[in-house]
């Protein structure tokens, strides 16, 4: 008597259907284990480079004259580097306050609301206090700040403060 | 319970444990691109630190599954 005829598609994937189950959740279990050492790969990538990124701090530069910034308003700048957009601030006759002008949510440039006495990111509505905190919106770091001093009636920019939150 | 079903369930206990893992990884990912864009070297070090140990444990899992 004649065996039964398998029929080709059987032939090319002989796996029944119980053991099928099994390899599937294998095989995803394996891509799953496999997305984990990426992801464990990625974090060290990103943790290596902030350890060895050398970031700039700038040098001593003059701004801008005392006079040419009135109370309340604000100038702008680059610093430490002609690619790095900045914003100076007076507060006060003889307090100016320097941040840099991007935002920590996505990097949009912020602008300075004198009326509101708050630094107002337009892409997502991200709000910072005069001290670069933030106060609304997505951004959770504050504003990079920009030591500044004033000598002899001009704005000086000494340096960008360091560290965590700087 | 039968063998074949038996193994079934081991193995999508497996497959949800490594899923748990891996989400808290995606977790952690995030803790430490906050660390990097903020210049916290310690913190990006230590998320990833924990994340290479959860990677470490789902890769066991997946070897008592072989």
């Amino acid at each position: 008597m004649p065996e039964p005829e398998v029929p080709i598609w059987q032939r090319d994937f002989p796996i029944t259907a119980a053991g099928e189950d099994d390899i599937t959740r294998r095989e995803f279990t394996r891509y799953l284990v496999l997305a984990s050492g990426a992801f464990a790969a990625s974090g060290a990538l990103m943790s290596l480079w902030a350890s060895l990124r050398k970031v700039e701090t700038g040098t001593l530069t003059a701004i801008v004259e005392l006079e040419d910034l009135p109370v309340g308003g604000s100038h702008l700048f680059s610093y430490p580097s002609p690619r790095d957009p900045a914003i100076l601030v007076r507060v006060e006759p003889q307090l100016v306050l320097g941040f840099s002008q991007k935002c920590t949510h996505l990097g949009c440039v912020v602008f300075w609301s004198g009326e509101d006495q708050h630094f107002e990111c337009p892409c997502h509505e991200g709000f910072f206090n005069l001290e670069g905190r933030p106060i609304a919106g997505p951004p959770e770091r504050p504003l990079a700040r920009i030591e500044v001093d004033i000598r002899d009636g001009m704005v000086w920019a000494l340096g960008v403060e360091q560290g965590p939150h700087a | 319970m039968n063998l074949p079903g038996r193994r079934r369930k081991v193995t999508s206990a497996i497959l949800v444990y490594v899923l748990l893992l891996l989400s808290l990884q995606i977790f952690l990912v995030t803790v430490a691109a906050e660390g990097f864009l903020d210049g916290d070297a310690t913190l990006a070090w230590s998320a990833t630190a924990v994340s290479v140990i959860l990677a470490l444990i789902a890769a066991l899992f997946y070897r008592y599954l072989r």
